[in-house]
């Protein structure tokens, strides 16, 4: 196999990796910064086989040698793996103990995220970013949040979101300063869920 | 100079956007997410030498250049003022290497860099004020021991720093700390909102703008998302203040700006002026004058005999 056939099967990444990469960070600073709110992420990219383009632009925006990504079973494909190697250099590992990033679908087995590192109580900071790949955001009310970054409480809905994933955020929330951030990824729209933000289901 | 290197046609070339590679970057941009989602919390990181000396606003400097984009506006201020060294030499940095507009009204800036204070006009929600931090732990002067600090945060151990302000009250009748004063964000991380005068500290409660903080030499950035809880510490029966003046600003004639003492002579005479000078300006613009302003008669008189 020579490196030409390697690389033809590539996608590109950013078109220009400084505007691009600044565009997505400031749309992720805001939907962590004002949890439950809903943006248009403003740049398109190649999208590989496993992964969404949110997702993906999120990634390439945020991830490189230093940050860890654990794919999810259904995410983990040879074309994003190349994908993520290619343009952010990161390491990639099966342990998601170790992931700086993880990225699941939503209708995967979720049982994963209790393993999710929280970091620990002198350095909350060294704990995980989940990111949800969802099919719809919404603002209907099927959550109600409040917190941090919320002027009187935000209206969120996440397609299909489980059960079991209240119970772990709940308990999630109550570790702070340790936890675990959420940034639920549809195709073409980000929202987030900070550690502090609270819940109410309704 | 500065309407030159706005023209993108004369942008500096030589460097990446905004002076920060790519990767220097995204190291940043992970540490502002984690301090966004751990408000007050002071978030490490690899901080990097930049072309002016620690205490100019190296940590600010490194903030704005991981957030700010293209489209971006900005205004930097120093103790209030856009023309004064600090606040010059950073808006021309950012004007020549990232070839984004600035400006010197509050109203027009998407971000805001500060050195000690906090406009007077309130922020917006799509603003970003950044600020220069020197030293960003609340602790350090009564415990010099970053892994008892650290401990400290970790435990809400902030008994130490109640033990301070109550000092300042035996010692003097009232709590002294006027600057850099100690606020709790969201009931959890005692948080220093850096050498701000203590007359800014209740802006900082439920603001809609986003609030980062860089500390340069110290290597740690944090945050404060909008509409977030900081109350500045007190006791019940010491309760929070700020200051007051019995003057107003001699140009506009404000009374509910922060003023910054002018010495005029030798004789003790001496005007005060709002250390906000987009604030000043404005309300000049607007027609309002103080006393010492140069359209007033008693301006005039005073400038007479100052000539005399």
């Amino acid at each position: 196999m020579t490196l030409q056939s390697q690389t033809s099967e590539l996608l590109p990444g950013f078109d220009h990796a400084a505007f691009d990469s600044n565009a997505v960070f400031r749309v992720l600073l805001d939907a962590l910064s004002r949890p439950g709110r809903i943006y248009d992420v403003p740049v398109s990219v190649a999208t590989p086989d496993g992964l969404n383009a949110t997702t993906t632009a999120t990634l390439l925006a945020m991830a490189d040698m230093d940050t860890t990504i654990w794919l999810s079973p259904t995410c983990v494909t040879k074309a994003a793996t190349d994908h993520l190697k290619f343009h952010c250099g990161c390491p990639i590992s099966d342990d998601v103990a170790k992931a700086d990033f993880a990225v699941a679908r939503i209708d995967d087995d979720l049982s994963f995220i209790t393993h999710l590192s929280v970091g620990n109580a002198e350095y909350p900071d060294q704990s995980a970013t989940l990111i949800l790949m969802v099919d719809e955001i919404s603002n209907a009310p099927a959550m109600k949040l409040t917190g941090p970054g919320i002027k009187d409480s935000h209206d969120l809905d996440i397609k299909k979101l489980p059960a079991s994933f209240h119970a772990w955020r709940a308990e999630n929330h109550h570790m702070f300063p340790c936890g675990v951030d959420v940034i639920f990824a549809s195709p073409t729209k980000i929202a987030a869920l900070s550690r502090t933000t609270r819940i109410e289901v309704i | 100079m500065e309407q030159l290197a706005n023209n993108p046609a004369d942008g500096a070339t030589a460097y990446n956007f905004a002076y920060l590679d790519e990767q220097t970057k995204r190291m940043i941009r992970r540490a502002l997410l984690k301090a966004v989602a751990i408000p007050g919390y002071q978030v490490p990181f690899a901080g990097r030498e930049m072309p002016m000396p620690y205490g100019w606003g190296t940590g600010g400097v490194q903030v704005t250049a991981a957030v700010i984009g293209p489209n971006d506006t900005l205004k930097v201020i120093d103790q209030g003022a856009d023309d004064t060294t600090n606040a010059v030499s950073i808006r021309q940095f950012f004007a020549k290497t990232a070839n984004v507009a600035t400006t010197e009204k509050t109203a027009e800036a998407s971000i805001i860099q500060t050195r000690h204070r906090i406009p007077e006009k309130e922020l917006r929600e799509d603003q970003v004020l950044v600020y220069q931090v020197p030293i960003p732990e609340p602790l350090r002067f009564l415990e010099p021991r970053e892994t008892e600090t650290r401990k400290m945060h970790a435990l809400e151990e902030y008994g130490l720093m109640h033990v301070k302000l109550y000092e300042d009250i035996a010692r003097h009748g009232h709590i002294a700390t006027t600057y850099a004063y100690p606020v709790m964000v969201d009931d959890r991380y005692v948080m220093d909102p850096s050498p701000t005068p203590k007359f800014d500290n209740p802006k900082m409660n439920n603001m809609a703008a986003l609030q980062l903080f860089g500390a340069g030499r110290e290597k740690r950035i944090y945050a404060l998302p909008p509409y977030t809880k900081v109350k500045s510490l007190d006791f019940e029966d010491h309760p929070f203040e700020v200051q007051t003046w019995k003057d107003e600003c001699g140009m506009c004639g404000a009374h509910d700006s922060y003023l910054d003492e002018v010495i005029l002579d030798d004789q003790g005479n001496r005007m005060f002026v709002c250390s906000d000078t987009d604030y000043c300006a404005e309300r000049q613009e607007a027609g309002h004058r103080g006393p010492q302003h140069h359209d007033q008669p008693l301006g005039n008189a005073s400038r007479e005999k100052a000539a005399e």
